[in-house]
């Protein structure tokens, strides 16, 4: 791989995988949280999770928190440390294409999400199975588009931050609701409804809904699948003119 | 070439109105204090910030409208650019070297790198950092190198290192814009100076010529035991400003001609003094008064 891009994401994707923070969060933290969780409601059917096995019910929703650990944590803090430190200015002066940087770590993170989500798959099926996909177009769909929704937010998010620990800050605030009450934490329906109103207005929450719902036969989730849509067109847009060099 | 660039941030005025040439196969030295406007002039010049004004042309290249054109032909290394800590040294290489890329490793040796091709950015030395961004500056045979603070913050052997470098590049024949505030590294290296202040090209010369134009004094200095008569010759010689004795010492002052001089006069009257010293001012001194001091008036008459 020669072309800029191919030289990019190459070398970030050595940075990642050297990176204390993408380990912990992209990797260990959706793992970790998905055996407890997972394990807390058991493997029977129950109303509270629209009739699904709790087990599976997490299984399903734990793909957005890998999505969100890279798009709300590993890409801001990467980018917004780049631009802090000067290296996106000398990509620039080195003669990188425009919108290489963009482009590179569009691919990256949709590589990172997808390694750590095939990981979180792999250590799930022993310990509770991994359910069929009722509607798979459906559902692979809603991964594709929620994983470049969050990517391209993170990047878009790393361009506005000024420092990398700003853009932990920020992210870390926006990780955590978002990972409690739009994918990893209780089932919507054992939430009051105030608190169910905000889970419903988190980008994360639609993204989950646009891939549990066809995954485990709860649903096409079509409404949710377009707001995530309509968000990837906007975020990638607005980031790749933020992050061009 | 650039004329009359000029760039503002808010009300500040950075650059103002400042003509430049470079010419194939020159280095030419960009100095002056923080804030003269350096900096800000070869981003510019690198496309990298856009000027209010003027008119630029780099290597054929408007670098305001035509920077990706341009980019490729330009090694850059930049003031206050870092790299990822986790990058090693020989995939930072890797990153950056295009397809016109020369041989990376013969670089890394120039430089003294090959020994740290495995080692992390972040473990690299300020010296072996620098070098770094040297061969990464040269990697993809640029027409056109800028070096940007190049030597700041390296203890002095670390700076006679990287001196070594730039002067190996000079030999080669490449064409370099050197931007410092270290007047001697701009003697040691450059064909040509530049003196800005205030956003504005104060003078510009080759070493040599800055030197005549703003610092052509000479001061002698020995012991003089012999005749006292020697104190009234040395005043009438052409050329002496002043002759100063404290005891035994004299210091005489003037235009470089009196080093011959005073050199005869004291053949003349005998014997020679054994700790004769003889000092003259270097691209410092010239341009220490210029830089700090002028007012524009004098600004004027020294460019006249």
């Amino acid at each position: 791989m020669s072309t800029a891009i191919g030289r990019l994401v190459r070398a970030e994707l050595k940075l990642m995988v050297r990176d204390p923070l993408v380990l912990t969060f992209v990797f260990a933290f959706p793992i970790v949280t998905m055996l407890i969780i997972g394990g807390s409601f058991g493997t029977t059917p129950d109303p509270d999770f629209a009739g699904a096995k709790p087990s599976h019910w997490y299984v399903a929703s734990y793909l957005t928190v890998v999505i969100a650990a890279t798009g709300l944590i590993m890409l801001p803090v990467h980018l917004a440390s780049y631009r802090e430190r000067g290296v996106l200015r000398r990509f620039q002066a080195s003669g990188f294409p425009r919108f290489s940087f963009a482009v590179a770590q569009l691919v990256v993170g949709l590589l990172v999400t997808a390694v750590a989500s095939a990981l979180l798959l792999i250590v799930a099926a022993p310990v509770y199975g991994v359910p069929g996909m009722h509607l798979p177009a459906r559902a692979l769909i809603g991964i594709a588009v929620g994983a470049v929704a969050f990517v391209s937010g993170g990047v878009l998010l790393g361009s506005l931050m000024p420092s990398a620990r700003s853009a932990q800050a920020v992210g870390l605030l926006l990780f955590f609701p978002s990972f409690l009450l739009g994918s990893g934490g209780p089932p919507p329906r054992v939430m009051g409804s105030a608190l169910r109103h905000v889970a419903d207005v988190l980008p994360l929450t639609q993204v989950t809904k646009s891939i549990r719902d066809p995954w485990l036969g709860l649903g096409t989730a079509t409404n949710s699948l377009i707001i995530a849509g309509a968000l990837a067109v906007v975020a990638t847009v607005v980031a790749a003119r933020r992050a061009a060099l | 070439m650039i004329r009359d660039l000029r760039k503002r941030y808010g009300a500040r005025t950075v650059v103002d109105g400042v003509d430049l040439d470079v010419h194939q196969g020159e280095v030419v030295g960009l100095i002056g204090a923080n804030g003269a406007g350096k900096t800000t002039t070869v981003e510019c010049i690198q496309g990298l910030r856009r000027p209010d004004s003027g008119t630029l042309r780099v290597l054929g290249y408007d670098p305001t409208t035509q920077a990706d054109q341009l980019r490729p032909h330009i090694g850059s290394q930049l003031q206050d650019s870092a790299l990822p800590d986790r990058l090693r040294v020989r995939e930072t290489v890797e990153l950056f070297a295009t397809e016109r890329a020369r041989n990376a490793d013969e670089l890394l040796d120039r430089f003294g790198l090959t020994s740290r091709r495995n080692n992390a950015f972040g473990s690299l030395s300020g010296g072996e950092r620098q070098r770094l961004f040297l061969v990464l500056a040269l990697l993809n045979r640029p027409q056109l190198v800028f070096l940007d603070e190049l030597t700041q913050g390296l203890d002095p052997a670390a700076r006679r290192n990287v001196w070594a470098a730039v002067a190996r590049l000079r030999d080669e024949g490449a064409t370099v814009v050197l931007v410092t505030h270290e007047l001697d590294e701009a003697e040691v290296l450059c064909d040509r100076v530049v003196a800005m202040r205030g956003g504005r090209v104060l003078d510009a010369g080759a070493p040599s010529e800055l030197i005549d134009r703003h610092a052509k004094w000479a001061t002698v200095r020995f012991t003089w035991t012999g005749t006292p008569e020697l104190y009234a010759d040395l005043r009438a010689v052409a050329g002496v400003r002043t002759v100063e004795r404290i005891d035994d010492r004299l210091e005489v002052r003037g235009d470089r001609r009196i080093i011959a001089y005073v050199g005869a006069e004291l053949v003349r009257h005998g014997p020679v003094p054994d700790d004769l010293t003889v000092e003259v001012p270097d691209l410092e001194a010239a341009l220490l008064g210029l830089l700090d001091g002028a007012t524009p008036e004098k600004e004027l008459e020294a460019v006249a």
